[in-house]
């Protein structure tokens, strides 16, 4: 544990009460590898779902999943609370874990084999294992049905494929330039049917 | 694409919130986001969206294994210092890849340090982390003073704070080795931790031929050492550095690195150390030759 630790951000450690993700990461920022377990066990299957996801390969999306955890451990004395969730902060890193493989390795071009060019509606090939989960696919899904076609396509090649966005011009046959303002206009229809604002 | 994507940055919300951009164009947005509070705004919201779509995604349980392979690595992997405070605009995911790409403050000035070989006379005081960019840093001196403070009394846990935060820029000059680039941080991280904590952890500082300050820091019980140089010059990419043992049977290869030219660049070298080796880097062809066939830039006496 490195010792560059502000007074603030060395809080207080008394908590009792069952410990939140944030509480988790926290104590984790502070060299606390039990929280780290606790942590893991809360969020692993989450993001091991997504990387899988995006990368297909079950071997290699556990090998990206070790390395987000890791990241998770190196930079938890980074996560600001006061920007976000800590899901939210370990599903981002998650997907970009997950894109910066498939970007920067053979495993893409691999990868584009298998999944072709089928339509990549929202991820979910298995029955919810929880009803947290159910609920929020069936949200998401009841959003996607407001996107046009083109955006809802967009927005799932890019996120769940992990394609770039000239990926997707070409995937589409559709100018750079609308891809830009499909991914844009799309996410903030999202946004604004899943309430999300900051 | 980049001529477009000047004259509405502003488009590329979107397809920043999920990662599709390639680098330019990350730039071109980030400095988007950097003068527009309402860019910023935008793309916190649109990220909190994309993560939505990953909620949304059943859960896979990962093997048994994963998890205890994780637990056996923490102890030695080191955690990286804290940002400053208030540490800029750019959103979670825009400061965690800066901290990836941008080269570690330099942990020991050059130019002003002694030229001594002893843990009791460091350099200037190092700098409070690796934070990114020129974001505002309120509560750098005090953050300083405290990191003085811990580098008089403990260089160690410095040291620690450098390897952490170098990791990143060791693996980067890493590519095309055999190794998973991040399996190989990792395993670099972990040495140099390991020699930090080490009860017989020293270290040795001199100069390289060209003035940048260069430090040694070795286990005769572990038989591993590290090499840490500020603002090493990159090198043409038909060269690397090549780091040498040297001993009564002559140099014995331990690695080749690279450098971006600023920031630290440091390795812990291949190979194991006798007690009494000298240690050498030399500029050699790509890739790194069986004997050294240049004057080592820098030489150390263990």
């Amino acid at each position: 544990m490195l010792d560059l630790m502000t007074a603030d951000s060395a809080g207080d450690l008394a908590s009792a009460a069952p410990a939140t993700k944030e509480e988790l990461l926290a104590r984790v920022a502070l060299g606390d590898q039990s929280a780290f377990g606790e942590l893991y066990d809360q969020i692993a299957p989450r993001v091991l779902g997504l990387v899988k996801r995006l990368l297909i390969d079950h071997a290699q999306s556990e090998e990206v999943t070790q390395e987000i955890f890791l990241e998770i451990w190196q930079s938890a004395t980074r996560y600001e609370p006061t920007r976000g969730g800590a899901s939210t902060w370990i599903l981002t890193m998650a997907h970009r874990r997950a894109v910066d493989r498939i970007r920067s390795s053979q495993a893409g071009r691999d990868r584009d084999t298998k999944i072709g060019i089928r339509d990549l509606a929202v991820a979910y090939d298995h029955v919810a294992e929880t009803v947290e989960v159910r609920i929020e696919h069936e949200r998401v899904e009841k959003a996607m049905t407001r996107l046009t076609q083109l955006q809802r396509q967009a927005v799932s090649l890019a996120y769940y494929g992990g394609f770039s966005h000239s990926e997707v011009a070409d995937m589409l046959h559709i100018p750079l330039g609308t891809v830009k303002t499909r991914l844009r206009d799309g996410l903030i229809r999202l946004r604004d049917e899943l309430g999300v604002a900051s | 694409m980049t001529g477009r994507n000047e004259q509405h940055p502003a488009d590329l919300a979107g397809a920043y919130a999920l990662h599709a951009l390639d680098a330019d164009d990350t730039a071109a947005f980030e400095a988007h986001l950097a003068e527009s509070e309402r860019a910023r705004i935008e793309s916190a919201e649109l990220n909190d969206t994309a993560v939505a779509l990953g909620l949304a995604v059943a859960p896979v349980q990962p093997s048994s294994a994963l998890k205890a392979n994780l637990m056996s690595m923490l102890a030695s992997t080191p955690q990286l210092a804290p940002l400053p405070r208030a540490a800029g605009p750019a959103t979670t995911d825009a400061a965690a890849s800066a901290s990836e790409t941008t080269p570690v403050v330099p942990p020991v000035a050059s130019g002003t340090a002694p030229s001594g070989t002893t843990p009791d006379s460091p350099a200037t005081p190092p700098s409070s982390g690796s934070a990114p960019g020129d974001a505002p840093r309120p509560h750098l001196s005090s953050a300083t003073e405290r990191a003085e403070a811990r580098w008089f009394k403990r260089p160690a846990r410095y040291l620690l704070a450098a390897a952490a935060a170098g990791a990143l820029f060791v693996g980067g000059s890493l590519f095309g080795q055999t190794l998973n680039n991040y399996q190989f941080e990792s395993q670099q991280a972990a040495g140099l931790a390991q020699i930090n904590a080490a009860d017989d952890s020293q270290r040795a500082a001199t100069f390289t031929a060209e003035g940048q300050e260069a430090t040694l820091v070795w286990s005769n019980t572990l038989g591993i050492s590290a090499v840490l140089v500020d603002d090493l010059p990159a090198l043409p990419s038909d060269q690397d550095y090549q780091l040498w043992y040297i001993n009564g049977d002559g140099p014995a290869s331990a690695g080749t690195f690279d450098s971006t030219g600023n920031g630290t660049a440091w390795r812990v070298l291949d190979g194991t150390m006798h007690a009494g080796d000298q240690v050498g880097i030399t500029v050699e062809p790509n890739g790194g030759s069986d004997q050294p066939t240049s004057t080592p830039i820098v030489a150390f006496q263990s």
